[in-house]
């Protein structure tokens, strides 16, 4: 694999509810980078990762997975992420271990990797003690980290995250992001999008900022800042947002 | 009428407009709920034709003499059967009341007094129970009022009596399960009970071919002859009869008792409901920490195949509501099993017949829920993993059960009389694959709890679900006929009309099959 190919490319990306939901996005994350999306409600953010996972077929423009073409090869670049919706995609009626073995079996993870890696995540999320529980039973956060064990069973190259932490309390939010720097430091790349600023701050490399479907700004905290003479993140995203 | 809020009135009124919006459900281009024109079209037509049609029955029916034992006899089958029916659906409403609708947090936090919460949730049950016998009966009654034959009206009050008699039997049964089970196995069991007593009349009525002529010849008359005794129709069993017959003490009694069970229950039993309320909103489904049946160990490394048919296979296992449905449609099988391994003079068209229609019925229950009411549809599409090989996993996990209950049977048969044997399990294989490759290709998406109702998401998948079982039903019940050397051009004919039919249903359906997934 070429160390040097982008995690994620995103040409001239175009989908039409009706109305542009993503109107021509250009985008590009590093390998190994950890990469957040933010915006307003309804600027496209969730519509932009349904497309990258394929969940979506794009109107027009080409989305490429670590060199894969999602639209010419979707299995092999599905093979290389991993998608966390804001709604878990859980099976109510599994236990924790039952939906790993699913989900291991869905992306073709051997047996021998994907039980200690199984055991390893459920130790890791404190879910073991849970692991003979339907997940139906569980409570939001437990049900996020159980998502998010599935997301990392078959260890992607590319983990993409639609607000994984809402919802979550001090404890299992601390865990998850804990996760996720532990997969950017082990090389794997991160996109999430979030609604809570301090989040992208405290982890993202880098920050994009997506509105009516169109990429308006993009850059490390010191760029962004640099570019809207802004304090906090939170006071650049107002000042970007109210921007005409 | 201003009725004041939070009254027992006003809580009414606000059951029944939800009540009316769900059964005629349907939405303006504006997005107000408002009743669906072709549910409220229906209606009507059905309405018409039965008024049409009952007018006709009631003319036929004046000259009847009203004390004939054997009229008696005939209602008082007639409110048994309803009876039994009213006491199935009267539970199920009760477990929607207490453990599925979404207001109880709303409910149980007003300051409403907990008497009318259930005294108006006691009523709906009442009035949906009521409904569907009122819509078939009620048009007799209307009839013998404009030809001024006026007991036809002791419908209303019988099937409004009967109603409300089994909707507080079944409040109480479901609050003594709460009481005795808690509010979480409560939930289980009552879905199981209800199924049941809907389905034991449906297996009484095939206890006369599992039973041999002397013994239905014995039955029927120790019955006559009880009946036909002296003062034998004043026994006090007799009251609902007399009441439905429209004479006017009966109703006068039947009514009273109503009103007296109705106040008994509110009054006696509204504490335990509100308790009930909070158990039931309280529960989650399962037991946290409780470890469970675990009917296929975790084992990673399977193939893609055998990965999603055992994941279907344990989320049909571990949902009840889902499980007693499905299994209710086991039960059907069971006389015919008795048949196949029972009876001398083996009935080989009614078991080829009989095994064709169920294992349709079922394969396209299991199918349904495997294929359209997947939980997880996004993780799915999200995987890399080849969707034609999940479908068909799926298809698979619905398909091989059914096979797997009636192989036993069917080898048994195969034994005993090859031929019929042959056929039967030659209909039982075609009705299974069209069943499942009808939801296969024509399947829309669902949700898991909306089991009971997906035929209503899906017009086309129905009718070639009902298409296929009637094919097979009848090849099966001509083709067994054959092995008995019964053919004539004319049995042939039609078989060949059935078999073409058969054919072309998955045919239809995977030519529909872009349109309507």
């Amino acid at each position: 694999m070429d160390d040097q190919l982008p995690a994620l490319r995103l040409v001239g990306l175009r989908k039409h509810f009706g109305r542009p939901a993503v109107d021509g996005l250009d985008l590009l994350v590093r390998r190994g980078e950890f990469y957040a999306l933010l915006g307003p409600n309804g600027a496209g953010k969730t519509t932009t990762l349904r497309l990258v996972t394929g969940l979506l077929a794009p109107d027009a423009g080409t989305i490429e997975v670590l060199g894969v073409d999602m639209t010419a090869a979707p299995a092999a670049a599905k093979a290389k992420l991993a998608y966390l919706p804001d709604e878990p995609m859980l099976y109510g009626k599994l236990k924790p271990f039952e939906y790993l073995e699913f989900v291991a079996g869905l992306w073709g993870v051997a047996a021998q990797d994907a039980e200690p890696r199984a055991r390893e995540l459920l130790d890791w999320l404190d879910l073991t003690q849970h692991a003979n529980e339907l997940t139906e039973g569980f409570s939001r956060g437990m049900k996020q980290k159980l998502a998010l064990a599935g997301a990392l069973i078959h260890d992607p190259e590319l983990l993409i995250l639609d607000e994984p932490l809402t919802g979550l309390d001090a404890a299992a939010a601390r865990q998850v992001k804990d996760l996720l720097l532990a997969h950017v430091a082990k090389g794997g790349t991160v996109i999430l999008t979030t609604h809570i600023l301090e989040v992208a701050e405290r982890l993202a490399h880098r920050i994009g900022i997506i509105r009516q479907g169109r990429l308006i700004a993009e850059g490390t905290l010191v760029q962004l800042r640099e570019r809207t003479q802004g304090g906090s993140l939170e006071d650049m995203f107002l000042h970007l947002m109210a921007a005409p | 009428m201003r009725l004041a809020p939070g009254s027992v009135g006003w809580l009414l009124r606000h059951e029944l407009r939800l009540a009316w919006f769900n059964a005629a459900g349907g939405k303006a281009a504006d997005g107000r709920r408002r009743p669906g024109n072709m549910a409220l079209g229906l209606a009507a037509a059905g309405c018409i034709v039965m008024h049409v049609a009952s007018w006709f029955v009631v003319r036929q029916l004046a000259g009847m003499p009203g004390d004939d034992p054997r009229i008696l006899l005939a209602v008082s089958a007639l409110l048994i059967v309803a009876a039994t029916f009213m006491l199935s659906s009267a539970i199920k409403a009760c477990v929607v009341v207490m453990f599925e609708r979404s207001d109880l947090d709303l409910l149980l936090s007003s300051p409403l007094p907990s008497r009318s919460i259930f005294t108006v949730r006691l009523l709906g049950v009442c009035a949906g129970t009521a409904a569907l016998y009122l819509f078939f009966l009620a048009p007799f009654a209307h009839a013998g009022l404009l030809q001024g034959q006026f007991r036809w009206l002791g419908i209303y009050p019988g099937v409004i009596a009967l109603a409300v008699l089994c909707s507080c039997g079944a409040m109480l049964l479901t609050l003594g399960l709460v009481r005795m089970l808690g509010a979480r196995r409560t939930r289980v069991v009552a879905q199981i009970v209800g199924a049941l007593a809907g389905a034991l009349l449906v297996i009484a009525s095939q206890l006369h071919a599992l039973t041999s002529r002397q013994t239905q010849e014995r039955i029927r008359d120790t019955v006559l002859g009880l009946v036909q005794r002296e003062g034998a129709a004043d026994n006090p069993l007799w009251l609902p009869a007399w009441a439905m017959l429209g004479e006017p003490l009966p109703v006068l009694l039947l009514g009273a008792l109503t009103c007296a069970m109705f106040m008994l229950t509110t009054w006696r039993t509204h504490r335990f409901f509100a308790r009930g309320l909070q158990l039931a909103a309280s529960s989650p489904s399962t037991a946290a920490g409780k470890p469970l049946a675990m009917p296929l160990r975790p084992r990673f490394g399977r193939s893609l195949f055998g990965t999603v048919v055992v994941k279907e296979w344990r989320l049909i296992v571990r949902d009840p509501q889902l499980l007693s449905q499905v299994m209710l449609q086991i039960l059907f099988l069971l006389p015919l099993f008795f048949l196949i391994f029972k009876r001398a003079d083996v009935q080989v068209q009614a078991i080829g017949a009989g095994l064709a229609l169920l294992c349709s019925s079922l394969t396209g229950a299991l199918a349904w829920i495997a294929l359209s009411a997947e939980d997880a549809p996004d993780l799915l599409l999200a995987s890399p993993a080849s969707q034609r090989t999940v479908r068909r996993a799926k298809l698979a996990a619905a398909m091989l059960p059914v096979l797997g209950v009636v192989a036993i049977p069917l080898l048994w048969l195969a034994v005993r009389m090859p031929a019929a044997g042959l056929v039967a399990c030659l209909v039982v294989c075609g009705a299974v694959s069209g069943a499942g490759l009808v939801v296969f290709w024509c399947g829309r998406p669902g949700v898991r709890t909306n089991f009971k109702g997906r035929g209503k998401g899906g017009f086309v998948m129905n009718v070639l679900e009902l298409g296929n079982s009637l094919a097979w039903g009848a090849l099966g019940w001509l083709l067994s006929a054959a092995t008995l050397g019964q053919l004539d051009t004319m049995r042939i004919v039609v078989a060949a009309g059935a078999a073409s039919f058969a054919i072309a249903v998955p045919g239809i359906a995977w030519m529909l099959r872009s349109r309507s997934m």
